[in-house]
């Protein structure tokens, strides 16, 4: 198991969680107004899908960007920039969630009438946006929020934060739709926000946290972050697209009655989704290891988050392709011959959701390198552009068949045609990571427990390989494994009782220097520090050993330790 | 890690080869044992390496023998390891020669 591994281990459940919630988020207030107000409040509730997906889609395009932004200038140790982009993500938030509430309420009865229903429909649409009003402030706060404390290595809190956020959503709903009607879910979903945003506040007052704000506005930052979020951000207004064009060719190509059918692939589509996770997972390891030009670790990262995709991606195909009843469990369609017609569909579309699974993953991926445009054409290709040239085409040729057929084939075309766009704009070596082989062979990684064998056995390794096998001469190796065993077993000292791991990257890329970073999870605690408290030979050793490496850097990022040191 | 031993009147000579980390520190502390050594000659030719567990017995030594009225001294030190006790400025509380 190395460092990695365990880190991204660490940070997966989270993010699939988080992305089951975001899914149940999703379905809470159709479910509870369906149940609990009937048809019309459900029309209602549906016909406002447009806005909560712009909303949406505003929340990942700050939010999204700025834990990239973030972790990637904390990969640089540029502390300085880490804090102002922070800073400048929470202006962001506010900023859209601002703009977007006037332009709601301003817009708000002329929008809801453009809808085209009337009756109590209509009212319930107007209730149901005036009360979903605050949702759009504090929504992009509260993703906002989550992405940082992520970033920060605080994966527990997002946990509680999305549990809280649900159930305070599930159970306000429940109890004002009764009393309020359909008001009452507007209410619940804000509830949920707010209370989401109080338990992140926490996250603010831990001792791991490293999040600090700087004094800073400024709105080449604000669209800095923009640009980074597009990628993932914009997949929802490509899926909202999408789903337009296909209501329009399945009314009038197969008809309505197949639409029951559409709403289940949709259901299948939307738990999609949920593959997020993996690439979120992946996101702040993979953006501190770009920061910080570490192409080894980034490349394991990203084997580490493909393996992690495609796993999840087949895992899903089979279980649905098993188990179609599923998705129609979740629409509940009642009658057997649409059932059966949905089956076949979920089983088509399902064959999908690998290649779904790996866009997801590179869209973040090319997002943390700085490729926000590739990311952007490869969502909105996947998502987009090879469904619709591919669905009125096989449409015609197999019917219903041939649409989702289409839909299962679109991730793998995209997928292929970005391939052959990198391949021939930036040659084939780029495929898929664009980091440099030899600069990652001209890197040596060891991971280790931090106990007393295993840290001198790694000093030993470190002192041989630099000696021997790279003729770095006596001084050069025998400090870097110095500082390997006093540094490593000084966190020992820090952390009795606990399991420490940590990870030893050795850069010998650049002629005549050696970089040697050292990660550990143990507790928080600059160890770069030369006038730290002695409290022992070691610490004394360390802290002159400090003195003399003025090449030294310190910054706690996804909440470890990682110290760099220049030989 | 090893330590070969040749006395010679009151004078011993301690011959130590191999690195000295905190692993084999407790070894390299069980062969130091001086007997009526008055006056001890640490030969570290043969030590590439040492790490703050070494610097600690060194440091033991040397007041162990200062304190019986002999001395240590240090001698054919290798650069790596001059390099560690003159960051520590043990350079300059030991005896080397």
């Amino acid at each position: 198991m190395t460092f990695t591994l365990d880190k991204f281990l660490k940070f997966l459940p989270a993010a699939m969680f988080a992305m089951v919630c975001e899914f149940l988020m999703n379905l809470v207030d159709s479910a509870v107004c369906g149940h609990v107000l009937g048809e019309d409040a459900l029309a209602a509730v549906n016909l406002m899908q447009p806005v909560l997906c712009l909303v949406e889609f505003l929340a990942l395009l700050v939010g999204t960007g700025t834990s990239v932004l973030f972790a990637v200038e904390s990969g640089r140790f540029d502390r300085r920039r880490a804090s102002e982009y922070l800073t400048q993500g929470l202006w962001s938030a506010l900023m859209v969630g601002g703009a977007a509430l006037v332009a709601l309420a301003v817009f708000r009865e002329k929008a809801a009438e453009a809808f085209g229903v009337h009756g109590a429909v209509l009212e319930g649409v107007k209730e149901y946006w005036l009360w979903f009003l605050p949702c759009v402030v504090v929504e992009p706060v509260a993703f906002y929020l989550s992405c940082v404390c992520y970033a920060d290595g605080d994966e527990k809190i997002c946990i509680l934060a999305y549990a809280v956020q649900l159930a305070a959503n599930f159970a306000v709903s429940c109890a004002l739709t009764m009393r309020l009607g359909i008001a009452g879910c507007a209410i619940g979903t804000a509830v949920g926000h707010i209370l989401a945003i109080s338990v992140l506040a926490f996250h603010f007052r831990k001792k791991t946290n490293s999040l600090r704000f700087a004094k800073h506005f400024s709105f080449a930052d604000t669209l800095r972050i923009c640009k980074c979020s597009m990628g993932e951000a914009s997949s929802r207004l490509a899926q909202a697209a999408l789903m337009l064009a296909l209501n329009l060719y399945i009314v009038s190509r197969l008809g309505a009655e197949m639409l029951p059918v559409l709403a289940v692939v949709v259901a299948v589509l939307e738990l999609a989704a949920v593959f997020d996770g993996v690439p979120r997972a992946m996101q702040p390891l993979a953006s501190v290891y770009i920061g910080e030009k570490n192409d080894r670790l980034a490349m394991r990262i990203l084997r580490y988050a493909t393996a992690g995709s495609l796993a999840t991606g087949i895992l899903a195909t089979v279980l649905l392709a098993v188990f179609p009843q599923i998705a129609t469990a979740i629409v509940g369609m009642g009658d057997s011959a649409l059932a059966a017609e949905a089956h076949k569909a979920v089983r088509i579309v399902s064959a999908g959701l690998a290649g779904t699974a790996v866009v997801a993953l590179f869209n973040m991926y090319w997002t943390c390198l700085g490729k926000e445009t590739l990311a952007l054409a490869l969502t909105a290709g996947a998502m987009l552009f090879a469904p619709l040239l591919l669905f009125p085409a096989l449409g015609e040729m197999f019917g219903a068949n041939g649409v989702w057929m289409a839909m299962a084939l679109a991730p793998y075309a995209a997928l292929g045609a970005t391939a052959a766009f990198i391949a021939v704009k930036w040659g084939r070596k780029a495929l898929p990571h664009f980091l440099s082989s030899e600069r990652a062979r001209k890197m040596r990684v060891y991971d280790t427990i931090v106990d007393e064998a295993a840290v001198c056995a790694l000093s030993r390794k470190i002192n041989r390989f630099l000696a021997v096998r790279r003729n770095l001469g006596g001084r050069k190796a025998s400090i870097a494994a110095l500082l390997a065993e006093e540094t490593l077993l000084l966190v020992k000292d820090h952390n009795p009782g606990r399991r420490i791991r940590a990870e030893v990257t050795l850069d010998f890329s650049a002629k005549d220097t050696l970089y040697v970073t050292i990660r550990d999870d143990g507790e928080i605690f600059d160890i770069t520090d030369a006038d730290a408290k002695v409290s022992s030979l070691r610490s004394y050793l360390v802290s002159n050993l400090m003195e003399n490496l003025p090449g030294r850097r310190n910054l706690t990022t996804t909440g470890f330790n990682r110290n760099a040191f220049k030989l | 890690m090893k330590v070969e031993a040749k006395q010679e009147g009151s004078k011993l000579t301690l011959s130590v080869s191999g690195r000295i980390d905190t692993v084999t520190a407790p070894a390299f502390e069980a062969e130091l044992k001086f007997g009526d050594a008055t006056q001890v000659v640490l030969d570290l030719a043969e030590v590439p390496y040492m790490s703050s567990a070494g610097l600690r017995l060194l440091l033991t030594a040397h007041k162990t023998m200062l304190a019986s009225g002999g001395e240590l001294l240090i001698a054919n030190v290798q650069p790596s390891v001059r390099e560690v006790l003159d960051i520590t400025g043990f350079s300059g509380i030991l005896n080397l020669v």
